[in-house]
This record gives C-alpha cells, sequence and structure tokens, in this order.
C-alpha cells in the first residue's frame, strides 16, 4: 500500500538533514501514483536545503565517482587498508574456510575492479565491507563502472545477446548444486 | 539558516579547498539529476557535467556575487537543460540564461533559501524545523533541547512538513 507523500517526504527531509544520503530511488516506489508529487517535492528541498558538511567518507566517495573509480578501492587505499587484510575480514567474518582465501580474494578483486555485478553479492558481504571500510552498504553497492559510448554499445548488445539465449532449466541446477558458499555468496556461477 | 553555509563555502573557495567544497553538493546535485531525468546513468552524466563546469571555474579562480550554493542549482538547472527530461519541470532559470555572462549570477534566487518557507511557521514548528535542518538533530535531541515531549516534537513536525509540502508545490 502506498505511503503518504508528505510522510515520505518528512522521513526523506530528516535523513538528508542528518547527512545521511538518502536515495530519492528508494522512495518514490513507496509512493505509488504519488510518485511525481514526491518527486516534485524531494527536488524543490534540495534546492533549498542547506547542504551538509561532508565526512571524510563522503569525499573519498565524491573523488572516485568523479574518477569513475570503485569505491571499494578508494576507500581501502584512503584507509591504508591491504586487499589481503580485507579478504582475511571476509573470510573470517563469514566464517568460511581458510582454505577459500584464494577464491575470496579473486571474486572481492573482481567486485573491486567492476567485472563482478555488486547487485548479485548477497548483503552479508557488503556488510563486512561497509563495516571494514567505514562506509555505508549503499554507498558501496550502488557503484558500476562508467562505460564509454563504444563500451556501453557492445555492453548492451552482448545483454541483448545473452537475453535472447535460454540455457536449459538441467545446466543452472546443476551448477547451483556445484556451487560452494564462496560462489553463492558472491553468485558466481563454479569456474574450473 | 544558510549563513553559515555560506561562510564555510566562501572560507573554503578562498582557501582553495574546492574539493571539499564540491563534495557538500555530492548528493544534492546527483538526487536532483536522478529526479529529474528517473534514470541513475543519465543523472549521473548530468550530475559529472554539473561538477565538471564548476571545477573548472573555480580552477579558473571565478569569483561570485552570490552564495555557492545558488550558483550549484543554476549550474545544475541549467545543465539539465540539455538532457531529455520524461518529467516536465518548471526551470528557475530565465530563458537564454548564460553562465558564462558576467552577470550571470548576479541576483540570488530568494526561493532558493529553506529559511524563507520556515518564516511563516508558528514559533513551535519553526524552532523544531530548524533544529532538524540546520544541525540534524534527532527528535529526540530536539525534545530534550527544547524541554518538550517527544510526541510534541514529532506533532510539530507533521505540522511543519504539511505546510513546507504546501508552499513547495506553489
Amino acid at each position: 500500500m502506498p505511503e503518504r507523500v508528505e510522510d515520505l517526504f518528512a522521513e526523506y527531509a530528516a535523513a538528508y538533514a542528518r547527512g545521511e544520503r538518502p536515495a530519492a530511488s528508494e522512495f518514490l516506489p513507496r509512493a505509488g501514483a504519488e510518485a511525481e508529487a514526491l518527486a516534485g517535492l524531494i527536488e524543490a528541498f534540495l534546492a533549498r536545503a542547506p547542504a551538509p558538511v561532508p565526512d571524510e567518507t563522503t569525499v573519498a566517495l565524491f573523488e572516485s565517482w568523479r574518477a569513475g573509480e570503485s569505491p571499494l578501492l578508494r576507500l581501502r587505499n584512503e584507509r591504508g587498508v591491504t586487499r589481503e587484510t580485507v579478504v582475511a575480514l571476509l573470510v573470517k567474518a563469514l566464517g568460511l574456510n581458510a582454505k577459500k582465501e584464494a577464491k575470496v580474494g579473486r571474486y572481492y578483486r573482481e567486485l573491486e575492479s567492476g567485472s563482478l555485478p555488486p547487485e548479485r553479492v548477497d548483503r552479508r558481504v557488503w556488510d563486512v565491507l561497509a563495516n571494514a571500510l567505514g562506509a555505508r552498504v549503499a554507498d558501496l553497492a550502488a557503484w558500476r563502472p562508467r562505460p564509454s559510448a563504444f563500451e556501453g554499445v557492445a555492453i548492451a548488445r552482448t545483454a541483448m545477446a545473452a537475453a535472447s539465449i535460454e540455457a536449459p532449466a538441467t545446466a543452472d541446477t546443476r551448477a547451483d548444486a556445484e556451487k560452494d558458499e564462496v560462489d553463492r555468496l558472491f553468485n558466481v556461477a563454479p569456474r574450473a | 539558516m544558510h549563513d553559515a553555509r555560506d561562510v564555510e563555502d566562501r572560507r573554503l573557495q578562498d582557501a582553495g579547498e574546492h574539493k571539499l567544497l564540491l563534495a557538500g553538493y555530492f548528493h544534492a546535485v546527483r538526487e536532483r539529476c536522478f529526479l529529474r531525468l528517473r534514470d541513475r546513468d543519465a543523472g549521473d552524466e548530468a550530475a559529472q557535467r554539473v561538477f565538471e563546469r564548476l571545477a573548472a571555474e573555480l580552477a579558473r579562480g571565478r569569483t561570485y556575487p552570490v552564495p555557492f550554493r545558488v550558483v550549484v542549482h543554476m549550474v545544475t538547472d541549467w545543465t539539465l537543460r540539455g538532457f531529455y527530461s520524461p518529467v516536465k519541470q518548471d526551470d528557475s532559470l530565465p530563458e537564454g540564461w548564460d553562465p558564462e555572462a558576467p552577470d550571470a549570477f548576479q541576483h540570488v534566487d530568494e526561493r532558493l533559501d529553506l529559511e524563507l518557507l520556515f518564516a511563516d511557521l508558528p514559533s513551535r514548528q519553526r524552532d523544531v524545523a530548524e533544529l532538524l535542518y540546520r544541525e540534524g538533530l534527532s527528535h529526540d535531541q530536539i525534545a530534550a533541547r527544547l524541554g518538550v515531549k517527544r510526541n510534541a516534537v514529532d506533532q510539530a513536525l507533521h505540522n511543519a512538513h504539511a505546510k513546507l509540502a504546501e508552499k513547495l508545490r506553489a
């Protein structure tokens, strides 16, 4: 059931005032048919409200966004944390077998470089990363590598081609059965 | 309400702390671009252009006769004009506005001041709204600061937001 526009606006505005960087994209669907009205209110508010003083994390996120870099990479470097440390934290915090550290490291590297789709990665992974890097999950998980015009076309064509191929259901089932805990956390098909 | 922030913006500009100055507007600009274009990638592209322009102007040593927040707002609106928007919006910029013109930022748009929207609120609602938006206090902290019950803060904010929404729609 859609929520009242005034209540959603108040929730957004209060979070903004606290420096929490609320995402309008998460609020609009909650307004149902009144989404347009809510969008207008939020935009008018943002044009008038005082900008919160940016903290260190916001500055780092801003810098990485401008450079088209992964916030994971930027924050890790800013905090002086090695990739190995982050991987070790993931293994420990997620209760994984220490023998899987190399695999976690490979997937983490792909996540950091943008070659692993962040939206498919389990929330528990993001929670550990956000905690380790002193950021919020939403700030880390929202990043996508910025495609160049050529790459954009190539990616779109690849996606269309992939969508047009229907894999047999048995293949999915077999792949799921072969996934280990690390594959499932990063939502990656098992690799040789 | 904007005074302290405007002073800080001016200090950052004078000190050449452009990264910090711009980072303060990161979220607001990005959100406004998304809200206008309703697409995160297109919104990010527009927001990138806003910050590229602002950064270039700051690097050139451009100064503005109005608070930096007004500059950010106007450049954002101007940049968004170059993008297809599925949403019809009233544009606050005059037709043919040119950010390069010497008097481009001559006139402060008073509609861009939240404090003016609060001016007509009853005193309790105004106090509560200012503590929330100026200081970012939680409802409980506001109640403690004003020496009232949490329910009174919630009620005052509810009424203030209803009036604020009404004025923002106008």
